[in-house]
């Protein structure tokens, strides 16, 4: 292979090719590169003649050859992830050169433009990135944003059920709309993902409110964690602001796993575990006594009977929610390639039990990703993966009179009550509640399966390639098709479904979602000023289409045993449809001068058919500047690697919500007519979008050669014309309006530390302290406070309430603490005082591998609705102590039910094992490269005043301004895992 | 080279650029889910009137759950032992609690109610604005609407004692208005429709469910109306104007005492079932007979065995208890009435007291006795005792149907009612809805 045709071929970055002086002290240096850990030979890697602009990079094999001007020299070998390594030369040789993982991740990439990227160290913005082995590398994961939790300063998430599968909800720097879209733009490899939330009808038996209380997860659950290299968090506007109108509550960037061109590699992996319930309630310690004086003396004798009997009570926490799941997750992933092509191919199945019986989630999910380089001036990426998975949920959360929710029903329950099958196999009715839970554990399903394609797709066109000025054209687009379905029965045997009530339900869901995303853009790289300066202009116009169609078919009066929907004399079909399409144009313009003075200008421009005009504009602008004093020449302080001042200024946006322009009828029929009657909710044909602005500044700070970091960071974001619903009058005929409304801010700080405390050969220590804090404020609100709909159960049992002036997730009740009489009074806030993150990791004699994550949430209330219920049914656990019984004498407010939801956990913690190399040639041969074994625990210990299952929960899922309230939740599980790892 | 460039600038940039800008002017915005309101009002169709039709009697039924058991707690006529913790709790004033002004049964029947006003205001307008019928069609409509507007004021006022009466423009409303001169717009809606509905021709150029059989034409609908206005005149205390109004209404003191249009029930789609049914002896779910109304009532009286059934288990929830359920309905599409001869001869037995009518009245309560089994009436013939009387058969004959709480209410009696437990109130007016105070 010849080295001159390599060199074109690798050439990544532009290099430059002086030809040199026919200087005496002239000569050729030639040398191999090597991976550290594996010894593999590392191709693409940068060499230069420091002080020059002369280079070379490495071949296939980790060769390289480079005329060296003048000795004695200095060759500076730099590669992506990998530490920079200078070799000092005093003359002609041949060198071998070992490259080490960089830790620091200063050399690391992150994107800044939608075709651009910068180095970290030259970052104006504190944009989070979360690698693999962050990730993962610590312990099995199920889906992304589980695995993120306490990762990211700046960010909250919360899960909104413990349910295998996921339901979580993810907050970047606060929230960023009342109403509308909290969850963050995810983008994978290119590709708009959608996050949807999909409710399954099970509302129509349960009696729960809306879609949004039936726990159903929400579908980044499809993607595969481990099929992720690494994840970029954009928290805010002035990082998202590229992204424009769809920016606003923040961008995730994930990057999946891409070939790596060499040998073939094989990596197998085996993960097994188990989950259990984290935290028992327990069940109240009764005596006849207290049975008596609660339920009467009819009770009393019910309860000595079970007592005689059974020489107990039955513990329906530990009949319901005591199973221990079985976890199995199998993954087998190729990786290889050669200069012009490299792939990635993966496969993973992953199945998982819940703590609840006949509960589970199981994906399996198929990738391959494919780099190809057609010629010097074609290249294109191809990322394919299709997912399919399967959830049963159950039924947890709110509802009325379903007799379905476990929480729900147990709070009800009393526990010397048999609701165990006789031998006939018929299920007792539960005299208290609605509902048999053994029955509903049993016979009831929810169940989801979704079938998914995500496909992008990226070409490069490289038009022009001077010394001084490289054009291409970047052509990227995506497609994630979803198809979701969804099944829920109730046997017409369910107590509450019994004729000549409903007799029984089935409602199955068919929903397609359809996303499209196309984009263009011209990059033009130009190194002025002899290469002190280095600009990239871009240019492109972006195009989004989004379709679902949703279909949920019911029946209700089954024939026996039957599970088909069109067994049923009562059958109702809802239909819901949508279509939107965005459309923009962007610039974006960068300046680095010698990696000292880093500045960005960037303009977006952004129309929605969301928007009340579809064809207005909406102009988003965005800048920032960053200065690496310690690149400057001045810079003395050799302890002080870097230190670095930023500041960036962006703005986004928010459409509104697909139908806020519409004010429709809806069907409305009697006696086999068909009448179209007002829905209640009010359209308005101009509403605008929500935009923010956000100022961040902060500084970065290496200390010697960056073992010890520190970043700190504050922001302040404004959000203008909230869209809000808000409650109308309804004797206008409208319950509720939604349009342009007021404004929030939120304001942060975030502070994060990085150390490598040792770095011995047989003792390497690092770890990363995270901490962060958002404070939020309704700064405009043109019309008076009012409770949030959709969210809580009103002031009486207390609610999200929208006030100027008061923080936006403040949770408020109508009281009258003071005596002065009732009105809505703050009783708490569900956003934390702070939050921090601690992760640690150590290697111990290169074969041992301890990590563990602590998570501190400080501050923060809840309403915990569940104790509500409990209280009423009188079987809370602490109803036999003095505070229970006087918090039973309490009125039935806010005030009563408000809890502090703070907490100190052990989110992840793992010990792995990797063999020696001579263990593994011994036992496998040479074909086993490596292999590692581990055991890993999730959810270990939690430390919280919170007297429910979890303080991470949200009854109203995971949009909106909706976590913090508790009602019937489905409870949080500890997981153990063996993992075994081999690669070939 | 430069060739080479602008042909892969064209392939790769240009044309889907091009393309792209080409597609991207958006079209306005349809919604896909169902039609526009604004798109009946102006030139609709006799089709699109009639579904506004269909709308009006189908919305009328909102609402009617909630204010049979919401005001049935609060007049200490039924337990609503179910999931929602407030039926037992807000309702009864337990420990101080106050009636919220934005919980569900507060604002479900207002919601419900003035969705079927703004329905009927929808329907007015878009007759206005239409040369689809013709003017004796347009009158049949327009008494239909007047009428049904006025069924639903009074069940405003009934459970919130107060009602805001113009509401055709939501961005202009009227002032909330206090009983009276809300009763005074029902009493006029009532007689501008009766006039409208006697210039309507023969037959409407529209059909109502099986609900209404017996009163689908002018003259026969034209009854209900006179129904309607002979209780909105005893609810204003107008004995004389009532039994006026009774005398053109299908009141029948020797006919079938069920006789009277119905609001009916269907679970298909977009319709709505009976939410006062309770299947008979579910736990978890069920409306609780309160324990006075079976030991107050006479021995033999047919209505307590016809209504109510003793629970194999008595039911207790929240520290209160029951030993009956409610039997009103056979299942959850049993039709509920709007007006039923039985309420009609028990109002003509009110406009009688209040007209001084005292032999009427005995007479009409007579009815209502010897139909459940009990003799005669056989206490003094006064305003008094005659009042009282008729109270307790509205208690027994209308139990369950939104009435009590308003009866009590509007006689003064409310205080009479028992309390269940140490610490609970009495509350008889449900709050006005939180958003209409802003």
């Amino acid at each position: 292979m010849n080295m001159k045709q390599n060199f074109w071929k690798n050439s990544i970055l532009l290099i430059f090719l002086t030809v040199p002086l026919l200087l005496a002290a002239q000569g050729t240096v030639t040398g191999k590169v090597t991976e550290g850990s594996a010894g593999l030979p590392l191709p693409g890697v940068n060499v230069i003649v420091k002080g020059t602009t002369t280079g070379a990079i490495t071949d296939i094999d980790g060769d390289f050859e480079i005329l060296v001007p003048s000795f004695p020299s200095t060759l500076v070998f730099s590669s992506l992830g990998y530490a920079t390594t200078e070799v000092k030369l005093t003359g002609p040789t041949v060198l071998s050169v070992t490259m080490e993982e960089s830790a620091t991740g200063l050399e690391e990439v992150v994107v800044t433009g939608l075709a651009s990227s910068v180095k970290r160290q030259n970052l104006a913005n504190a944009v989070s990135t979360v690698s693999a082995a962050e990730l993962v590398g610590t312990t099995s994961q199920s889906t992304v944003d589980g695995a993120l939790y306490g990762k990211i300063p700046g960010v909250n998430i919360t899960a909104t059920s413990g349910a295998p599968g996921g339901g979580f909800a993810l907050r970047l720097r606060g929230i960023s709309s009342i109403n509308g879209n909290n969850q963050p733009l995810i983008i994978v490899d290119g590709v708009y993902y959608n996050n949807v939330e999909i409710p399954s009808g099970l509302r129509f038996a349960s009696g729960a409110n809306r879609g949004n209380e039936e726990n159903s997860s929400n579908r980044l659950a499809d993607l595969d964690p481990n099929d992720i290299q690494n994840i970029e968090v954009l928290k805010g506007s002035s990082a998202a602001a590229i992204y424009g109108q769809r920016g606003n509550a923040g961008v995730v960037l994930i990057t999946t796993k891409r070939g790596k061109s060499g040998k073939t590699r094989i990596s197998f992996s085996q993960d097994i575990g188990t989950n259990t319930i984290a935290k028992r309630l327990g069940v109240r310690p009764w005596t006849a006594a207290s049975v008596e004086s609660a339920f009467g003396a009819a009770e009393r004798a019910k309860y000595e009977a079970t007592m005689a009997e059974n020489g107990g009570l039955y513990d329906f926490e530990d009949i319901i929610y005591g199973n221990t799941g079985f976890i199995t997750e199998t993954r087998l992933s190729a990786t290889g390639g050669n200069d012009k092509t490299k792939f990635y191919v993966g496969g993973s199945y992953r199945d998982e039990e819940g703590i609840i019986k006949n509960t589970g989630f199981d994906r399996f999910s198929l990738r391959s990703n494919i780099d190809h380089r057609i010629s010097n001036v074609f290249d294109f990426s191809s990322s394919t993966s299709y997912t399919r998975s399967n959830s049963s949920r159950s039924f947890t959360g709110n509802e009325n009179e379903g007799g379905l929710s476990y929480g729900y029903t147990l709070a009800y329950t009393r526990p010397w009550t048999n609701l165990f099958p006789d031998e006939n196999g018929n299920y007792p009715d539960n005299p208290n509640a609605a509902g048999n839970s053994i029955f509903v554990r049993d016979n009831a399903l929810n169940d989801d399966t979704n079938d998914r394609l995500v496909q992008g797709m990226t070409l490069n066109t490289n038009l022009l390639r001077t010394d001084t000025d490289r054009v291409k054209i970047v052509t990227s687009g995506g497609l994630d098709y979803l198809a979701n379905q969804t099944y829920v029965y109730v046997p017409e045997t369910h107590q509450s479904q019994v004729r000549p009530g409903p007799g029984g339900f089935i409602a199955v869901g068919k929903n397609n979602f359809t996303q499209l995303n196309t984009q263009i853009i011209g990059v033009w790289n130009r190194e002025a000023m002899n290469g002190s300066l280095d600009l990239t202009t871009q240019l492109g116009v972006a195009y989004l289409y989004q379709k679902s169609n949703l279909v949920n078919s019911r029946g209700s009066l089954l024939a026996a045993g039957q599970t088909s929907v069109d067994q049923s004399v009562n059958q109702v079909i809802d239909q819901f449809r949508s279509e939107e399409k965005d459309f923009g144009y962007f610039g974006q313009i960068e300046g680095n001068y010698k990696d000292q003075i880093i500045a960005t200008l960037g303009y977006r421009m952004d129309k929605s058919s969301r928007n009340g005009d579809p064809n207005k504009f909406h102009g988003f602008p965005k800048a920032s500047l960053a200065i690496n004093m310690a690149n400057f020449d001045f810079w003395t302080l050799e302890s002080i690697s870097q230190l670095k001042l930023r500041a960036a200024y962006g703005e986004t946006g928010s459409p509104a919500s697909f139908g806020s322009t519409f004010t429709s009828l809806g069907a409305s029929n009697i006696g086999g007519n068909i009448g179209q009657s007002v829905v209640g909710s009010k359209g308005d044909a101009l509403v605008k979008p929500e935009t923010a602005s956000e100022l961040e500044f902060g500084f970065d700070l290496g200390i010697f050669n960056n073992q010890l970091s520190f970043e700190a960071t504050y922001y302040d974001k404004k959000v203008r014309d909230l869209i809000l619903t808000r409650a109308l009058p309804s004797s206008s005929g409208f319950t509720q309006e939604t349009t342009n409304l007021g404004d929030l801010k939120n304001t942060g700080v975030e502070l994060a530390l990085r150390a490598f405390v040792f770095d011995n050969e047989n003792f390497k220590w690092n770890t990363s302290v995270q901490w962060y804090k958002n404070r939020s404020e309704v700064t405009r609100l043109a019309v008076p406070a009012f409770a949030q709909p959709g969210a809580g159960f009103g002031l009486g049992l207390g609610t999200f309430y929208i006030q100027e002036g008061q923080s936006a997730t403040q949770l408020v009740g109508n009281l009258n603490l003071d005596g002065t009489g009732i009105k809505p009074t703050k009783v708490g806030d569900v956003e934390p005082d702070f939050q921090m993150g601690w992760s640690n990791n150590f290697t111990i004699y290169k074969q041992f591998d301890v990590s563990f994550l602590f998570n501190w949430k400080q501050g923060g209330e809840n309403l915990n609705l569940t104790t509500f219920l409990s209280d009423l049914g009188l079987v809370t656990p602490d109803l036999e102590t003095e505070e229970g019984k006087a918090r039973l004498l309490m009125p039935a407010n806010a005030v009563r039910f408000v809890e502090p939801a703070g907490y100190f956990r052990l989110r992840e913690a793992s010990i792995h094992y990797s063999l020696s190399k001579n263990t593994v040639n011994s036992v496998f041969g040479n074909t086993v490269e490596g292999v590692k074994l581990g055991v890993s625990g999730k959810n270990l210990f939690t430390i919280s005043d919170y007297s429910g299952y979890d303080p991470e929960v949200s009854v109203n899922g995971g949009t909106g301004l909706s976590t913090g309230i508790e009602v019937g939740s489905y409870p949080s599980s500890r997981q153990f895992f063996f993992s075994l790892n081999v690669n070939f | 080279m430069k060739n080479n460039i602008k042909t892969l600038a064209i392939v790769t940039f240009i044309i889907p650029l091009f393309s792209l800008m080409v597609s991207c002017t958006f079209d306005e915005v349809v919604d896909p889910n169902g039609p526009s309101v604004d798109g009946v009002l102006k030139n609709a169709s006799k089709g699109q009137l009639n579904e506004l039709v269909v709308a009006i009697e189908s919305t009328s039924r909102n609402g009617i759950g909630n204010e049979a058991t919401s005001n049935g707690v609060l007049g200490r006529e039924l337990y609503l032992f179910n999931a929602e913790p407030r039926n037992t709790g807000d309702l009864l004033g337990k420990d101080g609690l106050q009636l919220d002004n934005n919980s569900f049964y507060s604002v479900g029947s207002w919601n419900g109610n003035y969705r079927c006003i703004k329905n009927i205001n929808l329907l007015l307008e878009a007759v206005a604005n239409t040369d689809a019928v013709n003017e004796s069609e347009k009158n049949g409509y327009i008494g239909y609407a007047k009428t049904m507007m006025a069924s639903e004021l009074i069940q405003i006022l009934k459970s919130y004692g107060k009602a805001r009466l113009d509401v055709a423009d939501p961005e202009n409303m009227g002032p909330i208005v206090e009983f009276n001169e809300g009763l005074a717009k029902a009493r006029a809606l009532l007689e501008e429709g009766q006039q409208s509905l006697s210039s309507a021709g023969s037959s409407f150029a529209f059909t109502l469910s099986n609900g209404f059989n017996g009163f689908q034409e002018p003259s026969t609908f034209s009854e209900f109306n006179r129904a309607w206005a002979g209780v909105a005149a005893v609810y204003a205390g107008d004995g004389n104007a009532a039994l006026t109004a009774l005398s053109n209404s299908y009141l029948d003191l020797a006919g079938d005492l069920d006789i009277g249009p119905k609001h009916i029930f269907g679970l298909g789609g977009g319709d709505q079932s009976n939410t006062v049914f309770k299947v008979p002896g579910l736990n978890g779910d069920q409306i609780i007979v309160h324990n006075s109304w079976i030991a107050d009532a006479e021995a033999g009286d047919l209505r307590v065995e016809q209504k109510s059934a003793l629970r194999t288990n008595p039911a207790s929830q929240d520290g209160l208890n029951g030993t009956h359920e409610t039997r009103l309905y056979d299942s959850d599409t049993s039709p509920i009435d709007f007006l039923r001869n039985e309420e009609l001869i028990l109002v003509y037995a009110e406009a009688s007291i209040l007209a001084s009518n005292f032999q009427d009245a005995e007479d009409a309560l007579n009815v209502i006795r010897n139909s459940a089994n009990l003799p005669d009436y056989s206490g003094a013939q006064t305003a008094e005792a005659l009042t009282a009387e008729m109270l307790k058969q509205r208690r027994y004959s209308l139990w369950s149907e939104n009435h009590r709480m308003f009866d009590l209410r509007r006689y003064g009696l409310s205080n009479t009612l028992s309390i269940d437990r140490p610490g609970d109130q009495v509350f008889n007016t449900m709050p006005i809805p939180l958003p209409e105070t802003y």
